[in-house]
């Protein structure tokens, strides 16, 4: 099986249909809880709040169907990213007053330590909230519910459309390689070779790119997207359930709770409650 | 030359079965039209020749060879292929250089490619071209640039991915001519096509694919006879074949000629 065909399997976005409750979801309130459940979490001064979180986003993925692979890229990111943060602040933080072990060539501090598993616990709220929003929301649905709040119906285009032309010139790309190489062209092979190849493969994606720009533009003209003073409807209807706006007063409470948390404890020393 | 194809499945990573099984020999230098609907698998199975492609079972062998023995650009010297769309292939600033490109890339002396450029450039009709840039080209011109590019590397077999795909008559007639070309100068031309008008004029063995499996394989006359099969890959023979059949004929005529000949012989025998 050569490298060409596997580009062409690409997928437009990462988007897995799925049939789910979470797939089904209004996409503005899967955007309120990413953001909510981040900003909300990176505020509060307490690190077990983001790995509630993160135990409460597993939930949702498992209701979405997808508690394999989250679970598969939770686990990618935060093994890696604790060791480092671990050894960087755990170690070397100069906030390091209470000694947890002695290396000898450096000190464990419970102050870095603390800190590296709030600064990994906050990373996976938001990782993982913006995961489970990408991989269960239609590009088409997300851009519908920005556009929706108010987003400008050019920026929503210039949204999807770089979603669909990354996979779009990805495939160009395979279908030159396949011309230059009937020619001639080795595309595989030591450095050099592959550098000689390069000129005759990128020199038809981009003129085809630019083209393609012409063509879509022109396209876009005569299916009335310059039309001014209209407002545009969209193929997907998009309508928020009673449960979804309470999910949506629901998250903004947390993140003002979180907030105002955050605040009273950074004000304790001048309140006058004692640290 | 020969190509073998031996029981040739090829299966893409997407889980689609693109041939089911094909089988079949191409020999000398008779000109192939592999014919089909779309998503027959006539690309998948043209594709192989010069592996670009390689298959998931079977094999294709050229002149005994099996083509996964070497890469694509090692078999670009025997195997030409000119694409459908020529923005593929076309990225230098003259058709001089194009049709300089290939033949150097697979090491023919310089002599020889300054020796063919101007019969090849005469054949696609650029003489008066070379110099231009090829995106000054009409949309025909660059079709022949490309296939003047891979002619330029002399290879014994050249695939034509839908050669006629938006050409005039004027395109057709110099398509026809270089296949006739081709044919003289021993080099073998398959050419994949949905224009049966062409495919019959130009073609005296036609193969045609369904879902990945060889529907009918023979003499274009043959094959066009059996309008009932050739629908079941919903291709129809040209207009004039389809009259003459109506009308009872044995064989299908090609060009209106031809029918008006037949026509007259069986006058005279009647009378």
């Amino acid at each position: 099986m050569s490298k060409q065909n596997k580009i062409k399997t690409k997928k437009t976005s990462s988007y897995i249909p799925l049939d789910s409750p979470i797939d089904r979801m209004h996409p503005m309130v899967k955007i309120y809880g990413v953001l909510c459940l981040g900003i909300g979490c990176a505020a509060f001064p307490f690190l077990w709040l983001s790995y509630a979180v993160v135990a409460f986003l597993f939930c949702v993925a498992w209701r979405a169907k997808l508690l394999g692979r989250f679970s598969k890229f939770i686990i990618a990111f935060a093994v890696p990213i604790t060791c480092m943060l671990l050894i960087i602040q755990g170690l070397y933080s100069p906030k390091n007053v209470t000694v947890l072990a002695d290396f000898g060539f450096a000190r464990l501090g419970l102050e870095g330590v603390v800190y590296a598993f709030k600064t990994v616990g906050t990373l996976l709220v938001f990782l993982g909230g913006f995961y489970l929003m990408t991989t269960t929301t239609y590009p088409g649905k997300l851009v519908t519910a920005m556009q929706d709040a108010g987003l400008n119906s050019k920026a929503g285009y210039l949204v999807l459309a770089s979603l669909n032309v990354v996979p779009q010139i990805q495939r160009r790309i395979a279908v030159i390689q396949e011309a230059q190489t009937a020619r001639g062209v080795e595309v595989e092979g030591t450095m050099s070779t592959r550098f000689k190849a390069f000129l005759p493969i990128i020199g038809p994606t981009v003129m085809s790119s630019l083209v393609d720009v012409q063509e879509r533009g022109m396209t876009l003209e005569t299916r009335g997207f310059g039309v001014k003073d209209v407002r545009p409807t969209s193929f997907v209807a998009l309508y928020l359930t009673p449960g979804e706006k309470a999910a949506k007063k629901v998250l903004v409470a947390f993140l003002i709770v979180c907030v105002l948390f955050a605040v009273f404890w950074a004000l304790r020393p001048v309140l006058g409650l004692g640290v | 030359m020969r190509i073998e194809i031996r029981d040739l499945r090829h299966t893409y990573p997407t889980g689609e079965e693109a041939l089911k099984g094909v089988s079949f020999t191409i020999e000398g230098v008779t000109p192939v039209a592999v014919v089909g609907q779309n998503g027959s698998g006539k690309t998948t199975l043209v594709k192989h020749f010069n592996r670009i492609l390689s298959p998931t079972s079977g094999a294709v062998l050229i002149d005994g060879v099996e083509t996964t023995k070497q890469s694509t650009a090692k078999w670009s010297k025997r195997v030409g292929y000119v694409f459908q769309n020529p923005d593929d292939q076309l990225f230098l600033n003259s058709v001089r250089k194009e049709f300089e490109f290939g033949p150097e890339r697979v090491g023919v002396p310089a002599a020889d490619i300054q020796k063919r450029l101007p019969e090849i450039a005469e054949l696609c009709g650029l003489g008066d071209k070379l110099d231009s840039h090829t995106f000054d080209l009409t949309a025909t011109q660059k079709k022949f640039c490309a296939i003047g590019s891979v002619m330029m590397m002399d290879p014994d077999v050249i695939i034509f991915d839908e050669p006629t795909c938006g050409q005039d008559v004027e395109g057709s007639r110099r398509l026809s001519e270089i296949i006739g070309h081709l044919e003289k100068r021993g080099k073998l031309c398959v050419t994949i096509s949905h224009d049966m008008k062409f495919v019959a004029a130009n073609f005296p063995r036609v193969v045609a694919l369904c879902h990945g499996r060889v529907l009918i394989d023979g003499d274009s006359r043959e094959v066009f006879a059996k309008p009932e099969l050739l629908k079941k890959s919903f291709v129809s023979p040209p207009p004039i074949s389809r009259v003459s059949l109506g009308m009872g004929f044995e064989k299908p005529a090609f060009s209106v000629d031809e029918l008006v000949e037949t026509m007259k012989a069986r006058r005279r025998k009647m009378a």
